[in-house]
């Protein structure tokens, strides 16, 4: 029983449309991911699953009941964790303090104290920047605040959107580790990126996301040796 | 020294408190003009602390809190004085009054919570407005132009040690001074308290980014409310003490947009979302405008420096100018404020903590 399920979802801004029927779905503990150009629907898709951008039509079902119209914050606290593009940490705050409000929904401040602590292990340096201002770190380190900051909400299904933007090839490499390393904690990821290669080493399933349709799907292996993909997406 | 400077620094509060709490018993004066001087000034701190509810922490523009200090004031007035009947005593009618106060700033949030930024801004400004003209042209409630009076002080009718509190309050000054603080302490008190809640903590992810709250789980039109009618809440407190103090709501011009504008320069030249920042800013704009001002005039009243009456010569005539001029000079030099906040100075010099 897939944990997340999408079903021909429709989502936009205003008069524009930009995911025309997406479907796909996701099985616990599984990381999947969605590929595709710039302003193929990526982002778009993840905020309408997060209910940041109202679904027009389609339905997002997570453990088998509808989510679908319910607010952002209510959709985090049943279990949907969101890393949204380009980072969004509060840039004045210290990294403690962001950290903390990933916790937000945690009322126990024991329990809140051993998750920053957690997610601080898979990212080292944070530990040592706590009183520094988030917008005072380095663009790698400013995305692992993001993707910590998400982990500390606890989320069941964490959308992750792309974890590499911008960042040195060391910092890339070290990033998908991490994000690899999580399906191990029993989190379930929704990958979206550009960098199609590492994300399809990493997934067990994926889709290829044109213009707000998927075009293609399968298995990490399958889509990386598909000659489509591997001319569109990989440079070959 | 240092560490006399860091124990003093870091208990501002405390000692800012001692020093005002016994300034009355050394400084004659205080039980004189000058208490009353001082009262309003305290009262437009509280004010002014609301204020930063808003637009400091919560970072919503609000240019009509005037309005709800205002309507503080009247409501507190329509529950006690002897033209209505019901005369509940002063702590209760001030107690009904924020919570009406507040419950007005919801019913203001929630249809303009969509509103962003100049937005909103107007919305406030416009409601400022239209509660000043209701005021004065709803006669038979609020008495138009000549206002609600009088106003009983707090603890008429309540005998402590065979003195009638209400009587004590009208004959001396320093009661309502001693109240006034005491009310600030507390107000400053919670705001501290606020600050390093999960409220205060939601206030400022709002501010900071809005879609990035929310995806931690926080919902922004819950918190913008709440800062919304913490912000009224607070106004009305300040303006139940207003009322009380002069023993009138005073004609409805006193809550108009000159007043928003004065309290919002005062938070933003002492440092938005800053607590001593918004008193210090309080204390400059405030002061000079109730207490320095009117003592400059007399001066040069008895120096016979001006005896034609000419506005040049007046310091009071200079006053707008002189602000003016101040606060573009802040806002050029150290536009976080006098007092900033941590994180507003980080932003803008880029400093590490």
């Amino acid at each position: 029983m897939p944990i997340l399920e999408v079903n021909d979802l429709q989502a936009g801004y205003g008069p524009i449309t930009a995911l025309h029927g997406v479907s796909f779905d996701v099985e616990e503990g599984e990381l999947v991911a969605i590929i595709g150009a710039n302003g193929a629907g990526k982002t778009t898709l993840l905020m309408a699953i997060s209910g940041i951008v109202p679904a027009l039509s389609g339905a997002v079902l997570y453990r088998r009941r509808s989510i679908t119209g319910l607010a952002a914050h209510v959709i985090m606290r049943q279990g949907i964790g969101h890393c949204p593009e380009g980072r969004r940490i509060f840039s004045r705050l210290t990294v403690q303090e962001n950290l903390e409000l990933g916790g937000f929904t945690q009322r126990d401040r024991w329990q809140l104290r051993r998750d920053i602590a957690e997610a601080c292990e898979l990212f080292p340096v944070l530990g040592t920047r706590m009183t520094q201002v988030a917008g005072t770190l380095s663009g790698g380190e400013q995305q692992m605040l993001a993707v910590a900051r998400a982990l500390v909400g606890r989320p069941k299904v964490l959308l992750l959107d792309e974890p590499s933007l911008g960042l040195a090839p060391l910092v890339v490499r070290q990033m998908f580790d991490v994000v690899g390393s999580l399906t191990a904690r029993g989190i379930t990821i929704v990958l979206v990126e550009q960098n199609a290669r590492a994300a399809l080493a990493l997934a067990a399933r994926a889709w290829v996301l044109e213009a707000g349709r998927v075009t293609l799907a399968g298995t990490g292996k399958e889509l990386a040796a598909d000659p489509r993909v591997r001319a569109a997406y990989l440079g070959e | 020294m240092g560490t006399v400077w860091g124990w003093v620094s870091d208990r501002w509060e405390v000692v800012v408190l001692a020093v005002l709490a016994v300034a009355p018993l050394v400084i004659p004066a205080l039980g004189g003009a000058l208490g009353g001087q001082v009262t309003t000034l305290f009262i437009y701190c509280i004010l002014a602390l609301g204020l930063n509810v808003m637009v400091g922490y919560t970072g919503l523009l609000h240019l009509g809190i005037a309005a709800f200090f205002g309507i503080g004031a009247y409501v507190l007035a329509i529950l006690t004085v002897p033209t209505f009947p019901f005369q509940i005593g002063w702590l209760a009618a001030a107690a009904v009054s924020i919570a009406v106060t507040a419950g007005i700033g919801l019913a203001l949030g929630a249809p303009t919570l969509r509103l962003r930024g100049d937005y909103l801004a107007i919305v406030t400004l416009g409601f400022g407005e239209v509660a000043k003209v209701t005021l004065r042209n709803l006669e038979q409630v609020t008495g138009g132009m000549k206002g609600l009076n009088p106003v009983p002080p707090p603890g008429a009718g309540v005998t402590v040690a065979g003195t009638d509190l209400g009587l004590a309050f009208a004959v001396d000054p320093r009661w309502f001074y001693y109240l006034t603080l005491a009310s600030l302490a507390g107000v400053v008190w919670a705001m501290r308290r606020l600050e390093n809640s999960r409220l205060g903590r939601a206030w400022v992810a709002v501010r900071e980014d809005e879609l990035a709250a929310s995806a931690m789980g926080i919902s922004a039109t819950r918190v913008k409310l709440s800062a919304f009618a913490m912000s009224s809440a607070v106004a009305a407190l300040a303006g139940c003490l207003y009322a009380a103090s002069l023993s009138t709501t005073a004609d409805p011009n006193a809550y108009d947009f000159n007043r928003s504008i004065l309290v919002l320069c005062a938070v933003i030249l002492g440092g938005l979302g800053s607590i001593p920042g918004t008193l210090l800013g309080v204390a400059i704009l405030v002061g000079f405008d109730t207490v320095l001002a009117p003592w400059a005039d007399s001066l040069i009243q008895q120096l016979n420096i001006n005896p034609s009456g000419s506005s040049l010569l007046s310091f009071s005539g200079w006053r707008l100018a002189i602000f003016g001029i101040a606060l573009v000079l802040v806002m050029r030099y150290r536009p976080e404020g006098l007092i900033p906040s941590r994180r507003l100075a980080a932003e803008l010099h880029g400093d590490q903590r």
